[in-house]
């Protein structure tokens, strides 16, 4: 196996590794007979005993993604985010992966994993996340009438299928998607809101007479753009969001009978090779 | 151009005609007549005939390949999974035996890993998309130089490209087993193949870095008519067998005891002591 290739010749690179792991996160403090238990935890310097007594969830999600804790109107609004899109509803593809995994009597550990695997997705899921957060932040710099008027001009519509004039806004099912809109219209009323969501709402209505609008994913990139999350962290944002919703309607089916689901039928099942 | 047809709004004609029906363009199981892939019968043409690697490419590509690009990919699967819990996804199957995961949970969560940019299976995407390309400019009459200098980042003072120079080791011991298996099975040196080659020469001579075995898959895998998006179909779970490997080491033994941490051994920069503000 001795080849004169220079590319066979193996040698390690004299990479300086870290020996230990470095956050600005998490503190874990050692008892003082065990190195290994933590006797006190903080995170960004607040010690957790005292968070969970003061801060709700909401406070300490923002705290961990942000460094600091949220002013009111900040967590109130990402409160009222995370409502709205606790659940993507049971026609989403990956809350039917998490029905699918229920109904076959999968671990239920693996359920939640399962449907978030699915929902990392780039359409109408958490993979359009960081896009959307870009295309907001750097299209909020103008009006957003310009923006439409751009987009549309040389916009091509799918023959078949949705349009998204641009990641988290399009048609649904050639519609508009009216929960996303009804809850943007609250949201963009908030005193936390800021101008991503008004951008945003702008950019929506301009598009309405194209019966297009808002989807789930802009809303929620509207909102996390306006808290200061940054776009790489959109997609495991969405997803934390989501996976209440996401569990209920897997574990909802984890005691029903495999036919309590549709099984297609041969008839309804046709193959079509190219 | 714009097409837009505002009577198309609200029109779930392509949806309506999608309720309640499968269309495949790949196959499936006719109760009663048998279970069809691209139009194969998969228990009379495949079963105990062909390779799982072949019917593994039939499902990727649409394509059923001869037996020996079958074979070759075979031996591929080995050189890029091994069973050492030093390398990233295979630590994940490590840390999930230690933690009493399932063994399929712990090799789907190790294998996702490498839907990666750093390592794994997704850099592929990258390395047959550069050496198609180079191999479109190098027809046109770029040379191997322009290749290498023209269009990649550099760092450290070289260029970066895909399928070229490694992490962690200079050289690759994949290569030359490769070659032997590529020659064992009759294929011979094709003309992307032969450009990565030439690449190898270049960057080992200006910059002392070579060919990886991604470089190598690219270049093979590319003279045998394959696109970027099929090679990563293909090996999709390329890393399993090493996660599972790295897994059963730490299941098989305490729980918790896979490189455990004491409390400061990781080390925190972040924000002092602070109370807790009044909300």
């Amino acid at each position: 196996m001795n080849s004169p290739k220079p590319s066979a010749q193996v040698s390690k690179r004299d990479d300086v590794y870290a020996q230990r792991s470095v956050t600005r996160i998490w503190q874990e403090l050692p008892a003082e007979d065990n190195a290994y238990i933590a006797a006190q935890s903080r995170c960004h310097g607040y010690d957790l005993m005292a968070l969970l007594q003061q801060r709700s969830f909401v406070d300490v999600l923002y705290l961990l993604f942000r460094g600091e804790l949220p002013e009111p109107e900040e967590a109130a609004l990402l409160e009222t985010l995370m409502v709205a899109f606790i659940n993507p509803g049971p026609r989403h593809p990956a809350t039917r992966a998490a029905m699918n995994a229920g109904i076959g009597k999968t671990d239920p550990a693996l359920i939640l994993p399962i449907a978030l695997t699915t929902l990392s997705g780039k359409y109408n899921a958490a993979g359009s996340l960081e896009e959307c957060m870009r295309f907001l932040r750097k299209q909020q710099r103008k009006p957003a009438q310009v923006t439409a008027r751009q987009l549309l001009e040389k916009l091509e519509r799918p023959a078949e299928g949705d349009c998204h004039i641009a990641a988290g806004f399009g048609s649904v099912y050639n519609g508009i998607d009216l929960m996303s809109k009804q809850i943007a219209e609250h949201l963009v009323q908030m005193p936390g809101a800021g101008t991503a969501l008004k951008w945003g709402q702008d950019f929506a209505q301009t598009l309405t007479k194209e019966g297009m609008g808002w989807l789930a994913t802009g809303v929620v990139a509207a909102v996390l753009t306006d808290l200061g999350f940054q776009p790489r962290t959109a997609a495991g944002i969405y997803q934390i969001i989501s996976a209440p919703g996401l569990f209920a309607h897997g574990v909802e089916m984890a005691n029903k009978p495999m036919t309590a689901m549709p099984f297609i039928d041969d008839e309804n099942y046709s193959i079509e090779y190219d | 151009m714009r097409i837009t047809a505002l009577n198309t709004i609200n029109n779930t004609d392509y949806w309506d005609q999608r309720r309640g029906k499968i269309i495949s363009s790949k196959g499936g199981w006719k109760i009663g007549q048998g279970v069809f892939s691209h139009g194969y019968s998969m228990m009379d043409d495949f079963v105990g005939k062909t390779s799982y690697m072949q019917v593994v490419m039939l499902n990727a590509t649409g394509r059923l390949p001869e037996r020996n690009l079958a074979d070759w990919l075979d031996a591929i699967f080995i050189c890029l999974s091994w069973p050492d819990p030093r390398i990233w996804c295979n630590q994940i199957g490590a840390l999930a035996g230690t933690t009493q995961t399932s063994v399929m949970a712990a090799t789907c969560a190790g294998t996702l890993a490498t839907d990666a940019r750093a390592y794994g299976v997704r850099p592929l995407l990258d390395g047959l998309a550069f050496i198609q390309k180079a191999f479109q400019e190098f027809e046109a009459g770029t040379s191997v130089e322009e290749i290498v200098l023209s269009g990649n980042r550099v760092r450290k003072g070289k260029p970066e490209i895909m399928g070229y120079a490694r992490p962690i080791a200079k050289g690759d011991e994949r290569i030359p087993a490769m070659e032997c298996v590529t020659k064992q099975l009759g294929f011979s040196i094709g003309k992307h193949l032969s450009l990565a080659y030439s690449i190898d020469e270049y960057l080992t001579c200006h910059y002392d870095e070579g060919m990886n075995i991604n470089g190598y898959m690219s270049g093979f895998l590319s003279d045998q008519g394959i696109t970027p998006e099929e090679s990563y179909r293909i090996f999709s779970s390329l890393v399993a067998s090493g996660v599972t490997a790295c897994y059963v080491d730490t299941r098989d033994k305490i729980p918790n005891s896979f490189l455990p941490l004491r409390c400061d051994d990781i080390v925190y920069e972040g924000k002092s002591v602070r109370a807790v503000p009044e909300n």
